[in-house]
């Protein structure tokens, strides 16, 4: 066992560290380490950075414009961009349509799509959950109905984040109503300027509105635009969801929040001392930074197992389980750091107390990130994974 | 022991709970105050004509409940306050409360100091200071009267997480009227905790029972949620803690004119309780919901945001048991 980057891993390290420092606006990266909503424009500038430096998707094969990293190689460039505070790719075209494409997509879907996706021609979000299709999602209804060369989607679709932006949405609809539930639903690309979308924004708890409810009234969709095959579509969504689960811990997110709040800590006065000299709060934040450790070395021995070939089974689940408490956790510490401070949101009005953005985030990161343990499937739905495995033995 | 509601007092929660169905928005206001709910909040000697802790408990509980954001709990502490030292507010006067300070969790005196009877500094979060006709400010150890009118005082109002404008107030060698040593007044700052303590759980209650409500309407797989055994565990414990909250207020409430020692163990115990409960029903019940329990447009998140704000209001329960395990005051 050698428990030590190699000497490649460490040269490309620093060479993620060098293109950070050289290409991120430190403007930029303050918006991110405060949580604040960018904008698509900045969003879209990053991307463009990335693929200008053949960094984009660093998931993919190099024979589609990826970089063909491997696992620990993407586990570097993930936890360097969070610490620098780095914007998030957006995942749903390099992260979760592209991998489906490529397995599963036609030669021309293939030779059309994944272009577009790198060079940002294209911005998709992902059309899952409805309204009474959450948890249980293969109970969804929004229908496609074949009339020729054209399927005619009518139905509902709900929470798709950064919908608001995109102009594309995959999505996964009932084609059957025969059998079992799972057999009867297809994989659909869908033009969002298509006659009878509609999009409406929804606002969160923090005052922002990153997620969005979409409507399709008779939509028509061309069948060259199905994925595989028809009434396959849940396997392809289970394709999807694994790679939706890769970089699930979110480690690199943890680390920067844990860097965070240890900054915090060392700012805020407690008994004319700094906070971080505080017994108990030093060890709750200890506890933490422990747990995290641990998890940190969980998620890279998964990802070592990864490299040689074998599937992600329930380590995923196990990954977003700890990962998400972490972070929701490390986000109570902060809030905590911050006492009577945190309790103003700046997202609600136009201004907050003078100089204070920094402790108004703290509870407005606190609100978002309750998502972490809601969505990707929830962490009772993960529990239940595990448990569904460990009693199969 | 009797633990029933005196007749006055039902009488009050049936009131209560009557003009918070049909008054909303503006007109609330002037209902509770026909009703006699401030007076309700102070004792004779103080202007009003109830004052115990059963009173603020009840009023406060049935306030949280309705999801009310009205800066009442600082102007209850600042009339206490007030009365105590001998200057009475004028009658049915707005008063506010500056305690938290920034760069601080909840350390008095950090970022204001005192120079004679002048003040300098920041406090932060003043809940209704636009407007108000005094302000009570604390410093490292001694509470004073503002006039926000009085030279040196800027007043920079935002909005605050549980629906109130607040307000960081700067002062710049502003002058102020000393009223005591804060160790002196733990009476009026305990039923501020009081206060707040009883916002939390009339909040958590609203929030454990939508969740619940939720949970047996909500289908999926064929199901309500409620049917998951996982589920259903997660609400029994839920439902075993506020039990536990609701002690900790009913503790306080009986302990407020108990010797200050013996009070102070009661204050810090009821918030590091419902602080721990209240940071715990947040969390559960927008997981339970799913993601609907993250919008703005559903009546939970009204309630994580109260919630959060009554937990840090005075001092959360990090600072709370630190204080307790250390057989500190509550206020010094
Ligand atoms: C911010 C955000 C962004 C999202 N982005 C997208 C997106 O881009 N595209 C998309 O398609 N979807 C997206 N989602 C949807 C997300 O995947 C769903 O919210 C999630 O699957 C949970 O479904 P639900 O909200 O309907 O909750 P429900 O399924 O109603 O669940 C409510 C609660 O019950 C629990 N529960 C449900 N069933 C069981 C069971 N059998 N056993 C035990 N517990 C159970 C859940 O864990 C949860 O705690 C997003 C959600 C959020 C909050």
């Amino acid at each position: 066992m050698d428990m030590r980057f190699t000497p490649d891993e460490l040269a490309f390290r620093d060479e993620v560290r060098a293109f950070l420092k050289a290409e991120l606006d430190p403007g930029l990266a303050r918006k991110v380490r405060l949580h604040d909503e960018l904008t698509k424009a900045e969003m879209e500038g990053w991307h463009a950075k990335l693929q200008a430096r053949g960094w984009l998707a660093g998931n993919w094969p190099t024979e589609f414009g990826g970089a063909g990293w491997t696992p620990i190689q993407r586990h570097i460039f993930e936890e360097e961009s969070a610490r620098a505070h780095a914007p998030r790719i957006v995942p749903f075209g390099i992260a979760m349509l592209g991998p489906v494409l490529q397995k599963f997509g036609s030669k021309e879907q293939q030779d059309h799509w994944l272009p577009r996706i790198l060079n940002g021609d294209d911005w998709w979000c992902q059309g899952y959950s409805e309204p009474g299709a959450g948890s249980d999602l293969a109970g969804l209804r929004c229908a496609a109905v074949r009339q020729g060369d054209h399927y005619v989607v009518t139905g509902q679709k709900t929470w798709t984040t950064l919908g608001q932006h995109a102009n594309m949405i995959f999505c996964l609809v009932r084609t059957s109503t025969e059998g079992k539930k799972q057999e009867g639903i297809s994989f659909l690309l869908i033009d969002m300027d298509s006659p009878g979308v509609t999009v409406r924004p929804i606002v969160l708890l923090d005052g922002t509105a990153e997620v969005n409810e979409v409507w399709f009234d008779e939509v028509r969709v061309p069948v060259a635009n199905l994925v595989g095959e028809e009434n396959q579509g849940w396997t392809y969504a289970k394709y999807l969801l694994t790679h939706e689960r890769t970089n699930i811990a979110g480690v690199g997110f943890a680390t920067a929040a844990l860097d965070n709040l240890q900054r915090v800590a060392r700012a805020q006065v407690h008994r004319g001392q700094p906070l971080s000299q505080d017994p108990l709060f030093a060890a709750q934040l200890a506890e933490v930074e422990i747990e995290l450790m641990a998890m940190s070395t969980t998620n890279l021995r998964m990802l070592s197992q990864a490299a040689q070939g074998q599937a992600p089974g329930i380590e995923s689940s196990m990954l977003k389980i700890k990962g998400t408490q972490i972070r929701q956790r490390l986000d109570a510490l902060t809030r905590r750091a911050y006492g009577g401070q945190a309790s103003a949101l700046p997202t609600l009005g136009n201004e907050g107390p003078d100089g204070a953005d920094e402790a108004l985030s703290a509870t407005a990161t606190w609100l978002n990130n309750r998502k972490l343990s809601i969505y990707g499937g929830s962490n009772e739905i993960q529990r239940s994974i595990i448990a569904g495995a460990l009693a199969k033995g | 022991m009797d633990f029933q509601l005196s007749d006055d007092h039902r009488m009050l929660q049936d009131s209560l709970r009557g003009i918070l169905t049909r008054h909303t928005g503006e007109a609330l206001w002037p209902a509770l105050v026909e009703a006699g709910v401030p007076a309700a909040l102070l004792t004779e000697d103080e202007g009003g004509f109830d004052g115990s802790g059963a009173a603020i408990a009840l009023i406060f509980q049935e306030l949280g409940r309705a999801g009310v954001a009205l800066p009442l709990i600082p102007a209850m502490i600042a009339a206490a306050a007030f009365a105590q030292a001998g200057q009475p507010a004028e009658d049915g006067a707005a008063l506010a409360f500056a305690d938290a300070e920034p760069g601080t969790r909840h350390d008095r005196g950090v970022a204001i100091s005192v120079q004679g009877d002048r003040l300098t500094g920041r406090k932060t979060m003043v809940a209704g200071a636009e407007g108000a006709a005094a302000i009570l400010v604390t410093t490292a150890d001694a509470l004073w009267r503002l006039a926000p009118d009085a030279p040196g005082v800027t007043i920079r109002p935002y909005p605050m997480l549980d629906g109130q404008r607040g307000a960081d107030l700067i002062l710049e060698d502003a002058p102020a009227t000393r009223l005591g040593a804060i160790a002196d007044f733990g009476g009026p700052l305990a039923r501020g905790v009081l206060a707040h303590s009883a916002l939390a759980l009339g909040a958590i209650t609203a929030a454990v029972d939508l969740t619940l409500d939720y949970l047996k309407q909500r289908k999926q797989f064929g199901q309500p949620l409620i049917a998951f055994q996982a589920l259903a565990h997660r609400m029994a414990d839920l439902a075993v803690e506020v039990e536990q909250a609701r002690s900790a207020v009913t503790n306080l409430s009986g302990h407020l004119d108990a010797e200050p020692a013996l009070r102070d163990r009661h204050v810090q115990a009821c918030k590091v309780t419902v602080g721990r409960v209240a940071r715990l029903v947040a969390e559960d019940a927008v997981q339970l919901h799913g993601g609907i329990g993250m919008t703005e447009e559903y009546a939970l998140g009204g309630m994580i945001r109260r919630l959060l704000a009554a937990e840090t209001a005075m001092g959360d329960a990090d600072w709370h048991l630190e204080r307790f395990a250390r057989g500190e005051p509550a206020f010094a």
